[in-house]
């Protein structure tokens, strides 16, 4: 599912430490006026967005619509 | 006759002025003279060598529960702490129905991770009303408790089940202003409110479905008192955090009340997250208002285990896919050679020396107890293995159950947050003692302060250091019998060597009730506590004084 040209996409990742002590993923979103902004995403959730985009590395989220973080939540 | 005399120490006490050599005596549970003092004493400390401050003030615990069968909060008290404030973020375990118990432990368990046995076997319920609860920990205390009223427990009080369904009508929010007014003149310190946290069953804690209206409500009640309001904004988005602070801001000024929000962390992935949330509480300063940012002295550690999937091996893509794999698939793989060798060649020529040879084996689970606290590296060498294959094999031999801790990879550069503590806006604090049990260890952020960022990196002086945990706290709380090692205020004294005053290793204890695990970190440096006069902890062990109070 490629991103719409109207819609936020993810345009970078990493990890972060989350306060509870599990490990948490940050995706930088780009809105379509070109604004960037992140969201800290908690463990569950950061797993389940890697699974819904098949990704099995950080780098392969970069692109992904932010539609991806709510799949299946 | 004096009760206590501490003799010959270097007193800093509490103001942030010069340390200055002194005695400190003390009577009736008070301090009666701070200099040279002449006449004797029932007891005498010898303080040569040592600091004497007042006791250190923790603003952030969720010690509720375990106040009902530990009167000193063990081990806050070891580590110089005399006075906790418990009840944040929207939980406190009173005004409680008896028929809304078992949803508001469910609560309490998310955050604290407390076995279900200290809820049911540690202690008695006798109350409903605050005042009962008062009454029920006041029995034992050998620490002083300022406690804060949690917004989710008034609302649910007053709203019963739609207290997580819907806004409340105005005839409710009336209801919670009495109720919070009994509270008050029950001896709460303050209200504490929470936009993050969840049950049990990830629902939204009671206060998250409050309307503005309903907390200017409350804070009105509050403005009636002169006290806190505490509030755990959406840390983790600055943006929104920032409205946040704008909006506590405008609540602090309309009600004339104080206001914190906790916790505020500095995370390299996003560099400019705690210096625009300090920027904006300096605005709101500016205009008169009262928003303290509470910042954790301890860096943030993970931790992991193979026994379910964790993001800390994002980086790794064959290890996600193994890992992700059903438990009985992910054993058989890890346990086939031609795998196992694909995933240790991943991580390098070293074998994963440099990604995995700094974790530390933690304990608590299926570890071999002769492990426990041992890095990854030397257990990797003591088997003749390469960290990589070590991790597997270790597991493997234990169910997968083996906790790996990762150290400081978060809130983790002293440079950064050395200037941020020692800022005169920024609330040292949001420790979070007595909850996350299971997951890491939430005492000794005072003795790391000392450690770290006055003996390290100078970023704070002993006096200032010392202030900041002892009268500036007590001033923004409003305990004005607290804080400082002055005549007539409350004789809360700890007695440390600030050459060594640090916290320990993390530990996993069994101390919880039904031998409920928890990991702690020990005191370091710490000679001798006293609380309200009386000596709590000496030469390494609590005492059987129990003079610790619900302070105001």
């Amino acid at each position: 599912m490629s991103p719409r040209a109207d819609e936020a996409i993810i345009v970078a990742a990493d990890l972060v430490a989350g306060h509870d002590g599990s490990t948490e993923l940050l995706v930088r979103l780009r809105h379509p006026n070109g604004a960037e902004a992140p969201v800290v995403l908690d463990e569950e959730t950061g797993l389940r967005l890697m699974k819904n985009c098949g990704a099995a590395a950080l780098g392969e989220l970069v692109g992904q619509s932010w539609r991806r973080i709510v799949e299946g939540s | 006759m004096f009760d206590v005399i501490v003799r010959n120490g270097l007193v800093v006490d509490g103001s942030g002025a010069e340390a200055f050599r002194a005695d400190v005596a003390v009577k009736d549970g008070r301090i009666a003279a701070v200099g040279q003092v002449a006449g004797e004493a029932r007891q005498v400390i010898d303080a040569g060598g040592r600091v004497v401050a007042p006791g250190f003030i923790d603003p952030h615990t969720h010690f509720d529960v375990q106040l009902l069968w530990d009167g000193a909060a063990k081990p806050a008290l070891a580590h110089g702490v005399t006075c906790i404030v418990p009840g944040n973020c929207s939980l406190s375990l009173a005004p409680l129905r008896a028929s809304d118990r078992r949803q508001v432990v469910g609560m309490f368990q998310q955050i604290e991770e407390m076995p279900p046995e200290a809820f049911t076997t540690a202690f008695e319920w006798t109350w409903e009303d605050f005042a009962g609860y008062r009454a029920a920990i006041e029995k034992a205390l050998s620490i002083n408790v300022a406690p804060l009223v949690g917004h989710s427990v008034i609302r649910l009080w007053v709203m019963g089940p739609a207290a997580q369904e819907r806004a409340a009508t105005a005839g409710e929010i009336a209801a919670m202003q009495d109720l919070l007014r009994e509270c008050l003149d029950a001896g709460a310190v303050g209200l504490s409110t929470s936009f993050v946290d969840v049950d049990e069953n990830g629902r939204p804690v009671p206060s998250r479905f409050a309307q503005f209206e309903e907390l200017d409500a409350l804070c009105a009640v509050l403005g009636e008192y002169d006290r806190m309001l505490q509030c755990v904004p959406e840390f983790y988005a600055t943006d929104i955090t920032i409205a946040r602070i704008d909006q506590l801001a405008e609540l602090s000024l309309k009600h004339n009340i104080p206001t914190t929000f906790s916790p505020l962390f500095d995370t390299s992935a996003v560099p400019d997250n705690a210096p625009r949330a300090i920027a904006r509480v300096e605005e709101q300063f500016a205009r008169g208002a009262r928003v303290w940012p509470q910042m954790q002295t301890r860096p943030i550690d993970i931790s992991f285990s193979l026994l379910r999937p964790s993001l800390f091996f994002a980086r790794l893509p064959r290890w996600v896919r193994i890992l992700r794999q059903p438990l009985a698939e992910r054993m058989a793989s890890l346990r086939d050679p031609e795998t196992v060798a694909k995933l240790v060649r991943d991580l390098g020529p070293d074998g994963g020396e440099a990604m995995m040879g700094r974790l530390v084996v933690r304990g608590g689970d299926a570890a071999p107890a002769d492990l426990v606290g041992k890095t990854l590296s030397e257990v990797s060498k003591a088997r003749g293995q390469v960290p990589a294959q070590a991790l597997i094999d270790l597991s493997l031999e234990n169910g997968l159950d083996v906790a790996f801790l990762s150290a400081g990879q978060g809130h983790q550069s002293t440079d950064r947050i050395g200037p941020m503590l020692a800022h005169p806006l920024v609330h040292i604090g949001a420790s979070d003692g007595g909850a996350h049990l299971a997951s890491f260890s939430t005492y000794g952020d005072t003795g790391y302060l000392f450690s770290e960022f006055v003996r390290k990196s100078g970023a704070l002086s002993l006096e200032q250091a010392v202030a900041k945990i002892t009268g500036e706290t007590a001033d923004i709380w409003g305990l004005k019998d607290r804080g400082r090692l002055q005549p007539g205020l409350a004789a809360d004294i700890v007695v440390f060597d600030p050459d060594t005053i640090d916290r320990e290793a993390e530990l996993p204890a069994f101390d919880m009730p039904s031998d409920g695990m928890r990991y702690v970190r020990a005191a370091r440096g710490v000679d001798t506590v006293l609380v309200n006069g009386q000596v709590a902890y000496a030469a390494g062990a609590y005492t059987n004084a129990k003079a610790g109070v619900v302070c105001v």
